[in-house]
């Protein structure tokens, strides 16, 4: 059953566009990880799913309603956090069931509260066409594009945004990009893993990374191969079985991968100890 | 003809709520000096140092860096500050380099030139150090890494808050003749410290806090001062 995954249309198609995420996820990830915001991508799925409901109510293709509520959400949770409204994880918990509580009752106003719905929080990765491989490219190929290009004044941000501030970078809107970036990952990753799964390959593959790298730059490398390992081989299982979720065996490809590397690993990504004397 | 100073405060108004912090400050450092901020413990000078980088606003007053409004974040990619403590909330490995090169990020795009991180890594003595993972090194060295980050390009103007803190008695000479030699470059060091002994011999001037004014002091006042305090 493997061979269906080089042979056959749909199988190449679940191959390209679980690399491109697998790939990129870690990317956008590893900031949001460094700045304690692992979280925020299940927020902004959660919402998404309401962006759903509202494209299949207006008429439009649920993708398109995903993105822009993804991004107005985006844009709502930094502005909370900015105000100290997000510190805790109440806020983040009220996100999350405004996000699937809205999608529940927009669906169902819609007549569409079925199985589909189940694509949409898990994927659907073997009944993607080559357009949505195509979307899913661009929006991986923009992501990554803006990372590469603004890695350094991220970085910077990402390691003390107060330090950031007063060298007088553009810190409020530097952060507006990465959760903008987020949005339009998420919106990527729905139709591979799905809604519920997607922030798991952000923060997964870097966590995984951490334990064993020494630098940021290598953290992110460790988890760029370990998000497209873990697509590969999540999808190689969900293709032999026949009937598994290849979004749930991606992850926990990615999880297993974690486990292995925190055994070999020499530190932990938090709660870490002072090695030398002064 | 009047020469810009590299620091200068008009009438500064700084209050955490009702209870004022900064009452009608006045302060001018010049390019050159080495100049030492103390005072006692709540009597502002971090606020100052805050409102100097451009992380508060007066509530009334200017603070102008270099002759423009501190605010203004074209000047503040002038300035090169030292936050007391650890080099951020680190979650990954970060290793030292890139906390350093950190530093050299001014805008969208920011340069990262090697040879800079080199010289920055040389003058806190961490050459050997900076392939390694933040998170690894001991708290003075976290402390020097901080400072190396501010260090790194040169800036005109250079503030540190508490930068001995925490770093070997050994390590000292070598970081007070480093920023000497800075402000004899031409850059303005301002150095906030409750101890401003380890810079006694260097420093151009001493600043005291209290009571939400600033004023210069000699080293025996200062002294007199302390011991006033400390009864």
């Amino acid at each position: 059953m493997i061979d269906v995954l080089f042979t056959a249309d749909f199988g190449r198609r679940a191959l390209v566009a679980a690399t491109v995420v697998g790939l990129v996820a870690p990317v956008v990830g590893a900031f949001l990880v460094q700045r304690r915001l692992s979280l925020v991508g299940d927020g902004i799925g959660h919402l998404a799913l309401a962006g759903v409901a509202v494209g299949v109510l207006v008429g439009v293709s649920g993708v398109w309603g995903a993105l822009v509520v993804a991004l107005l959400g985006a844009v709502l949770l930094e502005a909370l956090r900015v105000r100290g409204r997000l510190t805790g994880d109440l806020s983040l918990a009220l996100i999350f069931y405004l996000g699937i509580a809205a999608g529940a009752v927009g669906l169902s106003l819609a007549g569409r509260f079925d199985t589909s719905v189940l694509g949409v929080l898990f994927g659907t990765l073997f009944a993607l066409t080559w357009a949505d491989v195509g979307v899913i490219a661009l929006l991986g190929a923009v992501v990554l594009a803006a990372v590469l290009a603004l890695y350094r004044p991220l970085l910077a941000v990402a390691l003390d945004e107060e330090t950031a501030r007063a060298g007088g970078l553009p810190v409020d809107a530097l952060n507006l990009v990465l959760v903008a970036l987020t949005a339009l990952l998420v919106v990527g990753g729905m139709r591979v893993v799905g809604l519920l799964l997607v922030a798991a390959l952000m923060v997964v593959p870097v966590a995984a990374g951490s334990k064993v790298a020494h630098s940021f730059r290598a953290t992110l490398g460790w988890a760029v191969g370990v998000g497209a390992a873990s697509a590969w081989v999540g999808l190689l299982m969900a293709a032999w079985h026949g009937d598994l979720v290849p979004g749930g065996t991606i992850v926990l490809t990615a999880i297993a991968a974690f486990v292995g590397f925190a055994v070999v690993g020499r530190r932990t990504a938090v709660g870490h100890r002072p090695r030398r004397t002064a | 003809m009047r020469v810009t100073a590299a620091i200068e405060g008009r009438g500064l108004r700084f209050g955490y709520g009702a209870v004022p912090v900064l009452d009608g400050l006045e302060v001018s450092v010049d390019r050159g000096q080495l100049v030492v901020l103390t005072g006692p413990n709540g009597s502002g000078k971090s606020t100052l140092i805050r409102l100097v980088v451009g992380l508060l606003s007066p509530d009334d007053g200017t603070i102008l860096v270099l002759g423009r409004p501190a605010s203004d974040p074209g000047v503040r990619r002038s300035i090169g500050y030292a936050p007391q403590g650890s080099p951020g909330r680190m979650v990954l490995p970060v290793s030292v380099t890139e906390v350093v090169a950190s530093g050299l990020v001014t805008g969208w795009r920011g340069g990262r030139r090697d040879g800079d991180v080199g010289a920055a890594l040389d003058a806190v003595g961490m050459t050997e150090l900076g392939a390694e993972c933040v998170f690894e090194l001991s708290g003075g060295q976290q402390q020097r890494a901080v400072i190396a980050r501010a260090l790194v390009g040169d800036r005109p103007v250079l503030i540190l808050d508490e930068p001995t803190t925490g770093i070997d008695r050994a390590f000292r000479p070598r970081l007070v003749e480093e920023l000497r030699r800075r402000a004899d470059a031409g850059a303005a060091v301002v150095v906030v410290s409750h101890d401003p002994d380890d810079f006694h011999d260097v420093c151009d001037r001493i600043l005291f806090m209290e009571d939400g004014q600033v004023r210069d002091v000699g080293h025996d006042e200062f002294h007199t001062l302390e011991q006033e305090a400390g009864s």
